[in-house]
């Protein structure tokens, strides 16, 4: 009462009545007032001890209140004319100039000598120390500390009774005290980061105290995670304290040994993640990530987001102390028990929610130390023996909306252009350089200097989409384009529009006789502008990085396969990742996914792998949704056998499916090519997985090995698989095999399949022998394209017919088996560029049927790897003229068959150019939509939230086109994309030269 | 000596800077698609089926052909910014990037102290058709030099023009050489390269003679009118004071220009090895 008066009080009129007035004067109203308060205040004491007041060390806050009721209830009219009293008082001791040098001002000296601070204290104490009484005090003392002309805390006898105030209050659960408390808490740390020297006396009084060291800090840890200003407050106050640590090493090891501030943090997320839903509600299928208007609405979510963002904070300013402790409590009080199991929940949504939540996690992290925490929890983390990265990756090539969210994660990673993240994604596999001819290294480096790579990859052009064809302003064709701004008025228009870009492209010195005759693809040099952008800050970011990784440095022969890899039983994880994968599809088949055509639904082949996965015929309580009768016992050969039979096919068919899979094809074609050749030479060798332990495994006979492994993944999954042989052979009634057998039994289960193949190929005749030897060739850039005709060609009728399963057995899984294959890699020698990369090139592959957002996404990333100027990265990607070993697809290949794709497609649909053209104005609507909305919402940041335009301003639907024609919004990316990619290898020809120093 | 040195390259290094981080949606998603319709294009009337004319054999699309020769002549440029040639500076008009005016300077020998100005013309089917064209604004006294057109003889360096193992950067180093090492053999200037052989007092009297011509039309107007052609004008602290204190400061600049808008990229790997977080402060394990 008495301080929210003083508090209201017009504090300059104060000064203004004050400002004349002598402090002689002041000094003696001061006694006067105090005079007459010590009267009432002798009156209830105890002890009536008028001069010497017993020491406050010994007056305890319980036997001050317990005096209270002792002594009865002080009349009100006495308590208020204290009040009035100690009021003016406040107003003189806060308007107190300090003396000379320094010195205390007179009245602060007779507050000091008369302990004032303290008999109040101890007065509100003998009165009930009601929350009111708190709230009193707390207030006078915020006014006084916030408001003080000199300094005040210097002085024992106004500090020590503010702390015992303070720590009275430290239990208190009524929220105006705890509000007040806070507050001046907060105002205390200000002071103290303006003057750290009131420091010391923080200690010392507090130790007095004998209980917590440093009452400040103490108090307001139980505030960290509290929500609405309070808890903001709070964070503040904390922060500057941790600022405070960074110089004080005192401080730093004080929070860091004898608080619980670190754990209070860390497991304060723990809590507060677990109060967010568990399932997000997903707005339309176009979602992948979280944007701010969307956690905005989900309060927990927004605390969480508060309390993670003030753990950045921590970090940026603490003592490194604090910052180390606080970093392994965020990873073993949060990442390791709380998000790990999280990410491996049971359902599919879980699993999204939680990946979106990393993803956003993500985003909000700033300091380069937290981010580590997190990026070295992905890449280095176990669960359950799998890597979180791989989980992550396998998870991409799920067809619900967890692979777009986890495309959106993986969108997030790369873009922070961390050596390790790409060191673990890409880069260890490229730098032995096995994945090109051994003759292609020097390329590596190679500058592409006419272009080269840009033109094959525009060469790829569908022709349904070529610029020539569209009318504008769909393209815009115009031989305006390197004349000078205001040679044409058409151009300054197309300035006002693109200012950004006409700005950047006035004063070039273009040429006005190159290109002059001839219609230009205006809408390119967008695109160049952008790669020059994306490059270039690449190019900056990736300045600290340790190596160039150019073929050179780290030196190939030093890192060859197996010494990258971690001494760790690497397919074994990975088939537990894709097993859990496969868990999660179970429950989830969602009938809206078209009905299956090429690429088919992905649902019950993931089901079906499922089964063949744990090498158990029919697990009928876990396949509920198995719409197969379980296959009723012993009524043909044994059932291990029927297993692999139902593999085979599935191979078969699979391989089908696939079939402008490069990569697999030629797997199979080995693995039946060998099955030939061991019929001739009535098999002396004998293929093998148990071989592994013989140290070089020819080639042939490594791609035995890999087809082997595409047809039986689980069972057979040769070579290094053979821990995981042991643990899940053992496990089955039927393969009856110890763990000492489990090599042997996979020997048997390889001849019989053998057999098996054999049985096949003998039935599908020489064909396949013919288009093996085509297939075998040297690949050579030049022929690939026929040879993709070729293959597309080959007629795989007599598989398909002789298949005994309908249907439900055409599997992509193909894809999978790609990733699995790909990731036992360190253990084969065969080329591999790493599972990240492979999921991406499949998933690219099937971009016709993939919808928009996918696409664009999928693109956006491969377009932000292709701006990495890592040479390694760079040739493996963009430069079409470097020679890869077979087994090794590039981007190229895929983008080529995705043309072969379209134009098929467009052979066999007439009205497929008209549909392309609708598609085209309507993705350029949406263009024009974005570029207006970023402008009027974004005008100052440049921040953009592209995500807000995708979900709310979609323009109206194509009229004359649905969404789901996803084949011909495919194609228009596809076009654009190879623009996008060949503006990319342009600029790099150029950036990537230019000497630093310039 | 202030030529028209702003050179646009620079000036997007130094404001190319985009937060990446902002958003894991595609920066430039709309980029990505179709370029914004310009408010008031004019639709182009001429016949789009031009451009299939150019269409070429191997599917090539002509439409981009000009993107590819600029870009070649872009890593060029930077080839001879690399090559840090003593003595030679050349920028590329304004007009057309097929025309780079260029001044060589002369530091000993019988040319000391000759500036020449010249102009190289790449030609249009770069680097596929013949060698760049060299010509001096005034025909020095060369026997290689033409004493009329004032080309020099770069043919006779570079017989057959050489993707990938030719680049203009030799031709202008080769155009530097010449002064240096005088060749007589098949002169362009036969008066030149006679008197080298027979009477070379009177041949370096007419170099000198040449050279002094040469300088004294230094300050002259461009002989192509183009706002990136060099010029020199006599030194005026008004103006060109500025430029050389600019000149002498910017290496310093750009590491202050990258302090403030750093992209900076992350990286917790040891030099030496690939191992993710092998750096010392490495984070906590469990």
């Amino acid at each position: 009462m008495m301080a929210s008066v003083v508090a209201n009080g017009n504090r300059d009129g104060q000064a203004l009545v004050l400002k004349g007035v002598d402090p002689e004067t002041c000094l003696i109203v001061f006694k006067n007032h105090w005079a007459q308060v010590v009267k009432i205040l002798e009156k209830h004491d105890p002890l009536r001890s008028s001069s010497t007041l017993p020491s406050l060390g010994v007056l305890s806050i319980s036997s001050g209140s317990s005096g209270g009721s002792r002594f009865g209830p002080i009349p009100g009219d006495e308590a208020s004319a204290v009040q009035n009293y100690v009021e003016h008082m406040l107003f003189l001791l806060m308007e107190e100039e300090s003396g000379q040098a320094g010195a205390m001002g007179p009245i602060l000296e007779f507050v000091v000598m008369e302990n004032v601070m303290e008999r109040l204290f101890v007065w509100s104490l003998r009165r009930e120390f009601t929350d009111d009484m708190k709230l009193e005090q707390l207030k006078m003392y915020e006014m006084l500390v916030g408001q003080s002309r000199q300094p005040l805390l210097h002085h024992k006898p106004i500090l020590r009774p503010l702390m015992m105030l303070l720590s009275s209050c430290s239990g208190t659960a009524a929220p105006a005290v705890e509000a007040e408390l806070v507050l001046l808490l907060h105002q205390l740390c200000c002071v103290l980061a303006k003057d750290p020297s009131i420091l010391e006396l923080f200690f010392h009084t507090s130790e007095d105290q004998g209980a917590a060291n440093f009452l400040i800090f103490s108090l307001l840890i139980p505030f960290i995670h509290r929500e609405g200003t309070v808890g903001q407050q709070a964070r503040d106050a904390l922060l500057l304290i941790m600022s405070l640590s960074a110089e004080n090493e005192r401080v730093a090891l004080h929070v860091a040994e004898n608080t619980y501030f670190c754990p209070v943090l860390a497991t304060g997320l723990s809590g507060l993640y677990s109060s967010l839903p568990t399932k997000l509600e997903v707005p339309s299928e176009e979602w992948h990530c979280l944007h701010k208007e969307e956690w905005l609405r989900l309060p927990s979510l927004v605390q969480f987001l508060n309390s993670l963002e003030f753990c950045n904070a921590v970090i940026q300013v603490a003592h490194h102390t604090i910052r180390d402790q606080l970093v392994a409590y965020i990873y073993n009080g949060f990442l390791l028990p709380v998000l790990a199991p999280a990410l491996h929940k049971l359902t599919l949504e879980e699993v999204m929610t939680t990946t979106a939540y990393l993803d956003l996690f993500l985003r909000s992290v700033t300091e380069p130390a937290l981010l580590q925490t997190f990026l070295s929890f992905i890449l280095l983390h176990q669960h359950e023996g799998v890597y979180i990265l791989d989980t992550l990756v396998s998870r991409i090539n799920t067809p619900f909306q967890l692979g777009t969210v986890s495309l959106s994660l993986f969108r997030t990673l790369i873009g922070f252009y961390c050596e390790d993240v790409m060191l673990q994604l890409v880069l260890k596999y490229l730098i032995p350089c096995n994945h090109m001819m051994l003759s292609q290294r020097r390329v590596v480096k190679e500058r592409d200097f006419y272009s080269a790579s840009a033109a094959k990859i525009l060469a790829l052009t569908p022709s349904c989409c070529s610029p020539d064809r569209s009318p504008p302003p769909l393209r815009q064709l115009d031989s305006i384009l390197f004349s000078k701004r205001g040679e044409t008025p058409n151009n300054s228009s197309n300035t006002d529009q693109q200012s950004s870009f006409s700005e950047e492209d006035d004063g070039s010195g273009n040429s006005c006789t190159i290109g002059s005759e001839i219609y230009l693809d205006v809408s390119y040099l967008h695109y160049l502008y952008d790669a020059r952008l994306s490059i270039s800050s690449c190019i900056q970011a990736c300045q600290v990085w340790s190596a160039p990784y150019d073929g050179e440095n780290p030196p190939p022969e030093k890192y060859q396969p197996g010494v990258l890899e971690e001494p760790m039983p690497d397919s074994r994880q990975t088939q537990a990742a894709l097993k859990r994968v496969a868990q999660l599809l179970v429950p989830h088949r969602r009938p809206s996914l078209p009905p299956s055509k090429e690429p088919p639904s992905i649902t019950q082949l993931e089901l079906e792998w499922d089964d063949s996965f744990d090498a158990c015929p029919v697990q009928a309580d876990e396949a509920p949704v198995d719409p197969k009768p379980p296959q009723p016992p012993s009524s043909g050969p044994p059932k291990h056998i029927q297993e692999m039979r139902r593999s085979a096919i599935m191979l078969v068919k699979g391989s089908y499916i696939e079939e402008n899979d490069f990569q697999d094809d030629v797997l199979v074609y080995d693995l039946i090519a060998k099955k030939d050749a061991s019929e001739m030479e009535q098999t002396s060798d004998e293929p093998s997985g148990s071989s592994s332990d013989e140290a070089q495994p020819g080639l042939a006979e490594v791609s035995v090995k890999n087809g082997l492994s595409l047809t039986l993944p689980t069972t057979v999954m040769a070579d290094n698989a053979k821990t995981s042989l042991k643990s899940k052979v053992n496990g089955q009634t039927h393969c009856n095999g110890n763990l000492q057998n489990a090599t042997n039994t996979s020997d048997d289960l390889l001849a019989q399949y053998e057999e098996l193949i054999h049985s096949l190929v003998s039935e599908t005749g020489g064909k396949q022998v013919i288009a093996d030897e085509e297939v075998r060739k040297p690949v050579t850039v030049a022929e690939e394209e026929e040879k993709e005709e070729e293959e597309e060609k080959m007629d795989f009728t007599p598989f398909t017919a002789e298949t005994p399963e309908p249907e439900k057995l055409q599997s992509p899984f193909g894809s999978i088996q790609r990733f699995r294959s790909g990731s036992s890699k360190g253990s084969y020698a065969l080329p591999f560029t790493g599972p990240f990369i492979s999921v991406l090139l499949s998933r690219l592959e099937n971009m016709l049927s993939n919808t928009l957002h996918v696409n664009l996404l999928l693109t956006g990333i491969l377009a932000q790897l292709a701006a990495y100027p890592q040479p390694l990265l760079r040739s493996f990607l963009l430069n079409t003229n470097l020679v890869f070993q077979p087994t090794v697809r590039s981007l190229y290949q895929v983008l080529a068959t995705v043309k072969n794709q379209i134009e098929e497609l467009a052979a066999c649909r007439k009205d497929f150019s008209e549909l392309i053209t609708v598609a085209q104005h309507w993705l350029l609507a949406r263009e024009t939509l974005f570029i207006t909305a970023d402008k009027t919402s974004s005008s100052g940041s440049n921040k953009h939230e592209g995500g807000k335009i995708l979900k709310n301003s979609l323009p109206p639907k194509p009229k004359a086109i649905s969404l789901d024609q996803t084949e011909v919004f495919a194609t228009v990316l596809f076009s654009e994309f190879l623009k996008e990619l060949a503006a990319i290898a342009q600029e790099h020809s150029i950036l990537s030269y230019i000497p630093m120093e310039e | 000596m202030s030529a028209n040195t702003s050179r646009k390259r620079t000036d997007e290094e130094q404001s190319g800077h985009v937060d990446q981080r902002a958003s894991p949606v595609r920066t430039h998603f709309g980029k990505k698609v179709l370029p914004p319709i310009p408010k008031n294009a004019t639709p182009i009337t001429k016949p789009a089926s031009m451009g299939s004319a150019a269409h070429s054999a191997n599917g090539t699309h002509a439409s981009y052909g000009p993107f590819y020769l600029e870009y070649a002549l872009l890593a060029e440029f930077t080839l001879v910014i690399k090559q840090k040639l003593p003595g030679i500076y050349v920028q590329p008009s304004y007009k057309s990037a097929l025309m780079w005016f260029g001044v060589i300077f002369i530091r000993h020998g019988l040319y000391q102290d000759g500036v020449f100005k010249f102009t190289v013309y790449i030609p249009d089917n770069y680097p596929d058709g013949e060698s760049p064209k060299l010509v001096f604004d005034i025909p020095v006294f060369h026997p290689l030099v033409d004493p009329v057109s004032g080309e020099l003889d770069v043919r006779r360096a570079f017989t057959k023009w050489r993707r990938n193992h030719n680049h203009i950067w030799q031709v202008l180093m080769y155009a530097r050489t010449v002064f240096y090492k005088i060749n007589t053999t098949e002169p362009l200037n036969p008066e030149a390269a006679v008197l080298y052989e027979k009477d070379v007092q009177l041949f370096k009297s007419k170099v000198v003679e040449s050279v002094k011509l040469c300088n004294s039309h230094l300050f002259d107007q461009p002989k192509i009118d183009d706002p990136y052609a060099i010029s020199f004008s006599p030194w005026n602290p008004a103006v060109h004071e500025e430029a050389k204190e600019r000149m002498f400061t910017f290496k310093r600049r750009p590491e202050e220009h990258h302090k403030g808008t750093q992209v900076s990229g992350l990286s917790w790997v040891k030099p030496g090895s690939t191992q993710p977080f092998s750096k010392e402060d490495s984070p906590p394990q469990s």
